[in-house]
């Protein structure tokens, strides 16, 4: 304190009383609070308040102004991560995760997002393509409603992982003490990884019963195989080894064991090669995927199946006498000689799920010696080792009280063994893995939530010998934690992640250097391993005749009900995949639904039409269905689509809330086998329910006779290899001048009909790579559907008999059909129905169809129709052959998707993207994630169309420039392209002579779909040759 | 000046000229009477329809219609033609009949083009509602602009739209104004209220009526009739361009442009007569609209109708000889396909029933005729109905055929643009003499 004292006054000096007082008061004047608070409006705001009122509003207003401020931040990375340039994509090698066996894919990433899955080229055996399933899947690492972490019932929120553990390895030490059994309930994964955690944890926890359990059962050829060799397996099929395939109701294309596989084997030899092609016979009851492309196609009754096997089986020389078998036709005879001579090149397949039919099956094509070319027995395969036999004993196990503990590793049986939910309530503790709250994880008392296999280390064996690694591709998204470390947890380890390695990761290289063995790192690079031994023929201890005799007395049913999955959507298990819903069914063109397939005879019997909703009675149960009538289905035959029906968590949006039937329950348990074929059918029409109707991509099935899809038989090839493309046309003028592409490339594709078998891959990829928004069934069923590539299918229906036809004059006036004669017109299939006296055989022909598969996209006409008529020019022509679209400019007149001769272009009818109504991933932050930056999300109002893959033209050419070099054409290709599993689709560039597509270009199966218009596509198809019997033996001139 | 006691007088009832001016200026010096007030709250509320439907469609996106994949044009291209097509009576009547010195179509010609432009007025809303992307409908405008080298594409038969149906309006918009304003004077001459002198005055120019003025009055008229008289021809003609041009089956037809025209002018007379027909009721003009007036309409309607109907058997039997199984088949379609039922609603309305008017009495029978223009009305719909859809619907691919049918939305909005029209010409009927009494005056004593 300073000596000097100052005073401000001389009061202050004198410390007067006055002074005193009024200097314990912080204001000398005092404060206005009177006038504040009193009700005096005139006083209230005066001028000295000015600015606090002034700074309050201000400070409110601004306040108010922060709330819902749409902030949108473009972080650069501060470190970057090594190799992750911002737009550069990175390929990591993994696995599929659509299915358990697993399937080898490179994922696309960009940013750190997974955003695509593209086939593995380095998995030759695989053959290089994807199904649309396993593209839709990636969305279920977007999926808004995963589980969020470790939760326990009765609680909403995630708990901790550590508390999560004590608790399980409590209720699990209280079952052991209790000298109760564990079960744990697998997917039939073939995961190494959790096949190691299970045997870690059986090895603590000694009372584990392990149950393998998959909706899809093929007991019937693991069981046969076990009688017939001794081994429980389910062989590898080649069929690019064979020349001749006979398949009864197998769906090998579509459904049945391995389809993406035998989809390139198959390919193989679809094309003809020095006049040779590979011949395939299908026997079925449905339309399959598989039975639209057979060269010889014979509608059966699947209940009947073991009657064709014995005469098939007769044919091929074996002893056994029985006549009067339910054979249609002379194909079994006419199969039988050509498999004779195909000798071990011969391959018969059959999808029945009992091991009688499997039993001669066995017998037969070990009669054809396939075994050890066409059938490999050492390297198997292994994605299914599931048995409905130990599962329903462990149900009956279940049942009697005998579990303490249940773990559902990745399984979901409540949806799909009907039954299991009652049984599974029995025991106390239900422990399930799943990352959505599913069917089975909504029953559970703890869910210890997984990780999406896209973060995920795994190490798989689809087949014996080859091993397929996954790696994570992005951290995980929510609190999950992978269920072989789970498993190890509970059985004592620690799991937690130490120097930023997970358990996984050090338990994926143990389980590696294990079973597997070498370089670990090579190894995930390269996405597969093969160490595979040289096929072995087994020993049979069956014979032929034994098994024929057990069959040759089982007749067919009446009646029959097939149950049968779907291409897009398999066995169901990934319900929320939204792509794979609208993905519009290979044969029956219908998105998000399922329904009773029936043949047209039968609906006309029972007065049905296509959207009556019917009650299907069998003796496992009874659903009400819509009608769907099939061409080519077998008389008396019904299908419904397993597979639909989830009950997925409550807040899925829109479509997703109702996906059908589940058909499950009707699956008949006979003998021990899951039976997927049910006899004795009541079908009853709903009285006074509504005509549902289908959101159905192409509702015209008849090619009107029209030059669309040429095709020829192999023989009328082999004489003339431009049979049914040899066609004479004027010579064209054109107003316009050509375009020059001499400089620079010329993009074209050429699509062969041969090969394509319809799967639709590519029509998923193509939707993904492009942002191509999902708009559900409502707008489907307003044709309104966005896909940029769709396939095509026309239906040709064969006349039973000679008939002269009524036809009025505009459709060509009386003609007369001629027996055999593919009818490809409505109004002749109308006039031969009514030609028919018999009303119950008037519409018989429906059985007898050939169907043919047609890709169809933006065909970057060089006088493109669209380009001309657009007022803004926002479509315009490349100098590099593409038909471009500038959405930015576009207005939307529509006149050129109307002006399109394809009708390919697709119209933006509402804002798809932030819009609640098609809120499937475009809507919300997460499911956003899949968006490829690369090409633009477009607005309400815009045309859009095939682009041929702008952004990949781009991005490889400025990789060439960036790199100094010539761009080379074969570096990169169209999304289709790379996706289909049989290589019908090639994209190129014509000006590089030695391209594939150049040499496809100058094959005189070429042709381009309405060339006539004189448009100049720049996309050519391929004439389909069907190896049957020649229609014609002379030289085209 | 002698005329022959053949023919009839144009104008009945023995009008003297301040008669003349009495009766058409009535409407608009005294209050509106109920039946306008009826009609003009009928138009108003169908107006509304038009402004919520045209809302609800560039709220939510042109997806609330029921356009689809393959049927990208549906109700509003058919509207846009069927409301361009009505506009076309009133520059036939008004330039082609004047050049032709049609006299009997003094007493109608006002209306007629009124309809014309309150019809482009409802046809313009359909190509501009009909863009995805309406907020940007100026860009098919050739505006300079800073974009670099954006420009229209004049390839583009929406493009020639653009000009055709903009000179069209123009044109017609002039020709009309010119026309009003002589009886624009009257009307303010006669004004007894000072808005009204103001406003009427205002409109009028300046119209004093002296001989000099009217001088070059009917210059202009002539020139502006030789203007338009193409335009009569041009707009119709690039109208069908849009679908002559395409590669569309149905729609590649060089047959178009006169089919259109023809067509054009059938549905423009089946209009008028629609609307005169009520005017003539409602106002009590039967002695200015008399039924030699209606009687030559109807002769119009039966040789455009024939006309119309010779194209549709002449398109046929070329996709018939043409050889070339697209085209057959489209024809094929819309005769026994699913959209039968609007081919032959079309040949009924526009081929049949004008063959009554063969008759005398069908043509001297105002209700009659009223019903026979609202079935020609009908029919001018459908024909452009069935051109559009059902060429569209099966075109080349049958992958990607499919049907059509319009929502609540692309239904309001058509009946809207009839609450657009009929307010217009209610509004019209109120505040301008519907007839033009200038004109009239010339022919009260002169015989057709």
């Amino acid at each position: 304190m300073s000596s000097n004292n100052y005073w401000k006054g001389v009061e202050e000096l004198d410390q007067t009383q006055e002074f005193v007082s009024s200097n314990a008061n912080e204001f000398s004047e005092g404060l206005p609070l009177e006038q504040v608070f009193s009700n005096d409006d005139s006083t209230r705001a005066n001028r000295r308040d000015f600015l606090k009122y002034f700074g309050f509003g201000l400070g409110a207003v601004s306040l108010a102004a922060c709330n819902k401020a749409p902030i949108k931040k473009a972080i650069p990375y501060v470190e970057k991560p090594d190799n992750v340039t911002p737009g550069v994509p990175l390929y990591y090698a993994s696995s599929s995760v659509s299915n358990t066996e697993g399937f080898p894919v490179l994922v696309k990433v960009r940013e750190g997002r997974p955003i695509k899955f593209e086939p593995n080229k380095e998995a030759t055996y695989f053959g290089g393509g994807l199904d649309g399933l396993g593209h839709s899947a990636l969305l279920s690492l977007y999926d808004t409603n995963r589980l969020k972490g470790a939760m326990v019932a009765g609680k909403r929120k995630p708990i901790a992982w550590k508390d999560f553990d004590k608790e399980v390895v409590t209720a699990l030490n209280k079952v052991k003490a209790a000298g109760k059994s564990i079960a744990i309930v697998t997917d039939g994964s073939t995961s190494l990884l959790s096949q190691q955690a299970i045997a870690d944890f059986s090895a603590t926890y000694n009372n584990t019963d392990v149950v393998a359990y998959d909706p899809i059962s093929y007991s019937g050829i693991t069981r046969a195989n076990n009688t017939s060799f001794g081994r429980a397996i389910i062989p590898a099929y080649n069929f690019d080894k064979a020349d001749v395939i006979v398949s009864f109701g197998a769906d090998f294309l579509g459904t049945w064991i391995s389809p993406i596989k035998f989809h390139s084997d198959y390919s193989k030899n679809r094309v003809p090669k020095n006049g040779k092609m590979s011949k395939h016979y299908q026997f079925e009851s449905l339309m399959s995927l598989t039975g639209s492309n057979a060269d010889v196609r014979v509608p059966m009754k699947m209940s009947n199946v073991g009657q064709h096997l014995v005469a098939l089986y007769r044919e091929l020389g074996g002893a056994t006498p029985h006549k009067g078998m339910e054979v249609a036709g002379n194909n079994i005879k006419i199969a039988a000689e050509e498999l004779k001579a195909a000798g071990n090149k011969g391959l018969v397949v059959c999808g029945s799920n009992n091991e009688a039919d499997q039993l001669l099956v066995n017998a037969i094509n070990m009669m054809l010696g396939g075994y050890g070319t066409t059938i490999d027995t050492t390297n198997y395969y292994m994605g299914q080792n599931a048995d409905e036999a130990a599962f329903t004993s462990f149900l009956s196990k279940a049942k009697s009280g005998a579990y303490g503990a249940v773990i559902t590793l990745g399984s979901n049986p409540v949806y799909s063994y009907s039954g299991t939910e009652d049984i599974l309530a029995k025991i106390p503790v239900r422990i399930s893995t799943s990352i959505t709250m599913d069917e089975t994880s909504s029953n559970a008392t703890h869910i210890a939530t997984d990780l999406h296999p896209l973060e995920s280390w795994d190490i798989k064996q689809p087949y014996k010998g080859r091993f397929i690694l996954a790696q994570p591709t992005i951290s995980p998204v929510f609190e999950g934690r992978q269920a072989s470390s789970s498993l190890a947890a509970w059985a004592g380890a620690d799991v937690s992640e130490k120097n930023d390695l997970s358990h996984a990761y050090k338990y994926a290289k143990k389980v590696f250097s294990s079973a597997v063995g070498g370089d670990f790192n090579k190894a995930l690079e390269m996405g597969v391993v093969e160490k595979t031994a040289s096929p072995s023929v087994p020993s049979f201890n069956i014979t032929g005749g034994k098994a024929a005799d057990a069959l040759a007395t089982k007749k067919g049913a009446a009646t029959e009900l097939v149950l049968y999955q779907k291409v897009g959507v398999r066995d169901g298990a990934y319900g929320n995949t939204p792509w794979a819903h609208e993905m519009p069914d290979p044969v029956s063109k219908v998105t998000w639904d399922n329904y009773l397939t029936m043949s047209m005879p039968d609906a006309k019997a029972n007065d049905l039409s296509t959207g009556d909703v019917v009650k299907i009675t069998v003796p496992t149960g009874s659903i009400q269905i819509p009608v769907l009538i099939q061409p080519g289905q077998t008389k008396s035959t019904y299908g419904i689509a397993l597979g639909y029906g989830r009950i997925l968590p409550d807040d899925v949006k829109n479509d997703l809330k109702d996906l059908g039937q589940n058909a499950y329950p009707l699956v008949e348990m006979k003998g021990g086998f899951a039976d997927y074929t049910i006899g004795d059918v009541k079908i009853e029409k709903v009285a006074g329910a509504p005509t549902y109707e289908f959101g159905i991509t192409q509702t015209h099935y008849s090619i009107e006779g029209r030059d669309i899809i040429r095709e020829a038989t192999l023989d009328e090839y082999n004489i003339d290899p431009l049979a049914g493309s040899h066609v004479h046309k004027p010579k064209m003028i054109s107003l316009w001048d050509d375009y020059d592409y001499s400089k620079g490339h010329h993009w074209a594709m050429a699509i062969d009909l041969n090969s394509c078998t319809g799967c639709s891959a590519c029509i998923v990829s193509c939707s993904i790579e492009n942002n191509v928004p999902i708009v559900g069934r409502d707008e489907v069923r307003r044709r309104r559907e966005m896909h940029w590539l769709r396939i095509d299918r026309y239906y040709s229906f064969e006349a039973p008999a000679k008939k002269d036809l009524e036809l009025s004059i505009v459709h060509g006036g009386d003609q007369t059909v001629e027996a055999g004669e593919q009818m490809t017109k409505e109004k002749v299939m109308e006039a031969y129905s009514n030609a028919s006296e018999d009303e119950s055989t008037a519409y018989d022909y429906y059985e007898n169809v050939k169907v043919a598969h047609q890709p169809m996209m933006c065909q970057h006409c060089d006088n493109a129709p669209c380009e001309t008529v657009c007022p803004v020019l926002a479509t315009t022509h490349s100098s590099e052959g593409l038909n471009q679209m500038t959405y930015n400019r576009c207005i939307g007149t529509k006149y050129c998707g109307n002006n399109c001769p394809y009708k390919v272009r697709r119209f933006n009818w509402f804002r798809y993207n932030e819009n609640e109504k098609f809120d499937y991933h475009f809507s919300n932050d997460l499911g956003k994630m899949v968006i490829n930056p690369d090409v633009t999300v477009r607005s309400r109002g815009v045309m859009e169309k095939c682009s041929f893959c702008v952004q990949r033209i781009q991005s490889t050419k400025l990789t060439a420039k960036r790199e100094n070099r010539k761009m080379n054409t074969d570096e990169f290709t169209t999304a289709c392209a790379q996706t289909c599993p049989s290589n019908a689709i090639v994209f190129g560039d014509l000006n590089d002579k030695s391209s594939e597509i150049a040499q496809l270009y100058a094959n005189d199966r070429s042709y381009h779909v309405l060339e006539e218009l004189g448009v100049k596509p720049s996309v050519q198809y391929m004439t389909k040759i069907r190896n049957t019997k020649a229609t014609s033996t002379k030289k085209a001139h | 000046m002698y005329s022959a006691d053949i023919r009839q007088p144009l104008v009945t009832g023995g009008k003297t000229y301040s008669d003349v001016t009495a009766d058409i200026c009535r409407p608009i010096e005294n209050k509106p009477t109920n039946s306008w007030w009826l009609g003009f709250s009928i138009g108003v509320v169908l107006l509304l329809v038009l402004a919520g439907t045209l809302a609800w469609t560039v709220w939510e996106g042109i997806g609330t219609w029921n356009t689809n994949k393959s049927v990208m044009w549906g109700w509003d291209i058919t509207n846009f033609v069927f409301w361009v097509g009505i506009g076309h009576a009133g520059t036939l009547i008004s330039a082609v009949l004047l050049l032709f010195r049609q006299k009997w179509r003094m007493s109608i010609n006002r209306s007629a083009e009124a309809m014309t432009i309150f019809a482009v007025f409802c046809a313009a809303i359909f190509p501009l509602f009909h863009m995805g992307r309406v907020w940007l409908g100026f860009w098919p405008l050739p505006l300079p602009n800073a974009f670099g080298s954006l420009w229209v594409n004049f390839n583009s038969p929406l493009l020639w739209d653009v000009f055709a149906i903009s000179t069209y309006l123009s044109v017609s918009l002039v020709f009309w104004y010119l026309g009003l304003i002589p009886d624009i004077a009257t009307v303010r001459d006669r004004a007894t209220s000072k808005a009204r002198k103001y406003w009427y005055g205002f409109f009028a120019m300046g119209w004093n009526g002296s001989a000099k003025s009217w001088g070059r009055y009917e210059v202009v008229a002539l020139i502006l009739a030789g203007i338009s008289t193409p335009l009569v021809l041009s707009v119709h003609t690039i109208v069908s361009m849009d679908f002559a041009t395409s590669v569309i089956p149905g729609w590649h037809t060089t047959i178009f442009p006169p089919y259109f025209v023809a067509g054009a002018i059938f549905s423009g007379f089946g209009m008028v007569l629609t609307l005169l027909l009520i005017a003539r009721h409602v106002m009590n003009y039967q002695d200015y609209i008399t039924t030699e007036h209606l009687e030559a309409m109807t002769k119009v309607i039966l040789l455009t109708g024939s006309v119309v109907g010779l194209a549709y058997i002449t398109e046929f039997v070329i996709a018939a000889y043409s050889g070339y199984e697209y085209e057959q088949y489209a024809f094929a379609n819309r005769m026994f396909g699913p959209y039968a039922w609007a081919y032959w609603t079309m040949m009924f309305c526009n081929l049949m029933a004008p063959q009554v008017f063969w008759s005398k009495w069908a043509r001297t029978t105002p209700w009659f005729i009223f019903v026979i223009s609202i079935v020609v009305n009908i029919g001018m719909w459908f024909e452009r109905f069935v051109i559009i859809v059902t060429s569209l619907h099966r075109d080349f691919l049958p992958s990607s055929w499919v049907m059509y049918h319009a929502t609540w939305v692309e239904v309001g909005i058509f009946l809207g643009t009839f609450g657009l029209f009929f307010t217009c010409f209610f509004l019209f009927a109120k505040f301008l003499p519907v007839i033009n009494m200038a004109e009239v005056k010339t022919i009260i004593k002169d015989k057709e």
